[in-house]
């Protein structure tokens, strides 16, 4: 009975102390002027308002691009918080000091006037402001706990459980061969206890003669033809390797992750390779490219402070000095290749030539550029000629005969094609 | 005979491991097969090689340097590429000088006229367009939802009600110039590029 008292009480008592540090929590945050409606239907009303026009720089109870909301009709009055959403520069020029200073702590940042909000709109989204969404602060922090669990179990089996369990499968082979060994040892004293005939005494008790297999002519042929085919292999491996640069993965000056750029935040490849419709060469984006997002982003996933590499970028733009980018794909200069061909005319996508590339932290050069590999491309590659009447006939006589138009038909097998 | 044999097998191991060497990783670009025939003469925008002694061994150049030495010494940091001159106007196709309105300059552009005359075919390569330079940010629908976006913040909703009623010219505009927080991104658009984006996002993003 004791027992199970306290097993009730104790997560009672946790639940009313949660309950009474929220209160006190959500008393203390902020006391919303009285003419503010708190209905369901306001502040539904309201979050459609905010979600359209506001949640881009604006949170409730956090700073943002914009500062946090709640409360602004306790600090000011409704019809501020109003004339401020509908025309924030009219009331800046008005010479409001509480305007100006907000304007001048958010660095001169412009917020867009919303005339269009009607008068029931604005209501509708101060309600909303004051008294939608408000954070449970347990249920935050569980949410956070929870994520964090989360993503420790998204990362896979750790490469020390690897090792561990390797090394366990070889103590338990070892751990077989010893007992399969005195299993032998066993059997053997059984066996010599019996009657045997010579011939038999003999075969048991015959030894393993290691150096009479290594004379062996078959041992040696066998070892002989192993070691000439690997070393023979290695070779031409190693000629063919010659003048190709597959696998090339050189060390940039800045650390820039193609991984996170184009794979986890989506970047397409056209907005910094902006050559790549219009040029022989994709192009390697200046360091203006970069600040279009770098000068918000200092740092990777949040942290505080400037991340070195990108203090890099900083620093080339302060001195003006270029950053000079390790070029990976160096095709030789006897052969002609231009980007806009392929990726504009022929729609190829940038990961057919250069593979994963959203997913390489370091960019390598994932194709072998040989001119085989170019060749067989050109073999195989269906011409898609729809809307150039240029090709309309070759296209009907392609159609009517088994093979379809592809590269190789309209002279990408020609030498000077890309040799001259 | 037998020594013979040996060495011929020596020979052929050595062989094997010099040929792994030739094999291109991490930073190195592996061997060359002619060299010469590999490196450009002419100045090559993207690779552009400061050591003068590179390739010193095989040179026979006049100037005596290396003969893969390919930088143009009489450009600021001995880049090939150059700017173009002060002043100077680049010609194009359709005939569009360049723009010269200032970043501030918001209310004279909003009566810049879209030169373009719609039609699907520019609205397809609007849309093309927009997801290569705007979507990051400003999400595939437009709604500032993007992945970049919600990293920077205070990416514009294009369909809010502050947007949608802004006038081609004054997107027009901001794509080139930029605008609050939004960059300027005139130099990786073409104008004619930007006005298809603005096409795109008029008539289908912001379709009322």
């Amino acid at each position: 009975m004791l027992s199970k008292r306290s097993l009730v009480g104790v997560p009672l008592k946790f639940h009313t102390l949660a309950l009474l540090f929220f209160l006190f929590l959500g008393g203390q945050a902020f006391a919303a002027d009285p003419a503010v409606s708190d209905s369901e239907e306001a502040i539904a009303a309201g979050k459609t308002v905010f979600n359209a026009n506001c949640k881009q720089c604006h949170k409730l109870d956090q700073k943002a691009v914009g500062p946090a909301l709640r409360g602004i009709t306790d600090r000011r009055s409704p019809d501020w918080a109003k004339s401020f959403i509908k025309n924030s520069q009219a009331v800046i020029a008005s010479g409001d000091d509480y305007a100006n200073a907000l304007y001048a702590e958010y660095n001169n940042l412009m917020m867009p006037s919303h005339e269009f909000l009607s008068d029931a709109d604005l209501d509708n989204l101060l309600s909303y402001i004051e008294y939608g969404d408000k954070v449970d602060p347990a249920a935050s922090a569980a949410a956070t706990a929870g994520a964090a669990d989360g993503e420790g179990a998204g990362g896979g089996i750790p490469t020390e459980y690897l090792t561990i369990i390797v090394v366990v499968l070889v103590i338990v082979l070892l751990l077989i061969l010893i007992v399969l060994g005195l299993i032998i040892s066993i059997l053997t004293k059984y066996i010599n206890k019996q009657d045997l005939d010579e011939e038999d005494k003999e075969f048991i008790s015959q030894k393993f003669q290691f150096g009479k297999v290594l004379k062996s002519d078959a041992f040696v042929i066998i070892v002989t033809a192993l070691v000439v085919a690997l070393v023979a292999k290695t070779a031409i491996d190693g000629l063919y390797s010659v003048g190709v640069q597959q696998g090339y993965a050189p060390t940039q000056p800045i650390a820039y992750s193609h991984a996170l750029h184009a794979g986890t935040l989506e970047i397409e490849c056209q907005y910094c390779h902006t050559g790549v419709d219009i040029g022989k060469s994709a192009n390697i984006p200046s360091a203006n490219i970069c600040m279009n997002c770098h000068m918000h982003v200092q740092n990777v996933q949040g942290q505080e402070g400037v991340s070195p590499e990108i203090q890099k970028i900083y620093d080339a733009i302060d001195n003006n000095q270029p950053i000079e980018w390790v070029r990976v794909h160096n095709l030789p200069d006897l052969a002609y290749f231009n980007h806009s061909q392929h990726v504009k005319v022929g729609g190829i996508e940038c990961q057919t030539c250069h593979g994963p590339i959203e997913e390489m932290e370091v960019v390598y050069q994932y194709s072998s550029l040989t001119m085989g590999w170019c060749i067989d491309c050109h073999r195989q590659t269906e011409i898609a000629a729809g809307g150039n009447e240029y090709y309309d006939k070759l296209v009907q006589l392609h159609t009517d005969s088994k093979d379809a138009l592809k590269v190789k038909d309209i002279g990408g097998l020609e030498c000077a094609k890309c040799h001259y | 005979m037998k020594m013979m044999n040996k060495l011929g097998i020596l020979g052929i191991a050595l062989a094997g491991t010099i040929f792994v060497g030739c094999r291109a990783g991490e930073d190195n670009p592996g061997l060359e097969y002619a060299p010469q025939m590999y490196h450009s003469v002419p100045y090559e925008a993207l690779s552009q090689i400061k050591d003068e002694s590179q390739g010193s061994w095989l040179s026979n150049r006049e100037d005596e340097k290396g003969e893969f030495f390919n930088s143009n010494v009489n450009n600021p940091h001995w880049m090939n590429m150059r700017e173009p001159v002060e002043g100077t106007v680049p010609r194009n196709k359709s005939g569009m000088l360049p723009y010269r309105l200032k970043a501030f300059e918001l209310e004279q552009a909003a009566l810049v006229e879209n030169p373009l005359t719609v039609d699907d075919a520019i609205i397809k390569e609007g849309e093309t367009l927009y997801t290569q330079y705007c979507s990051a940010c400003h999400g595939k629908g437009g709604e500032g939802d993007g992945k970049v976006g919600e990293i920077i913040g205070g990416v514009a909703n294009l369909k809010g009600g502050a947007y949608i009623n802004l006038p081609e010219g004054h997107i027009f505009h901001v794509i080139t110039k930029g605008k609050g927080r939004m960059g300027a991104h005139g130099s990786q658009i073409t104008p004619e590029n930007r006005w298809k984006i603005v096409s795109y996002v008029k008539q289908v993003i912001q379709k009322q």
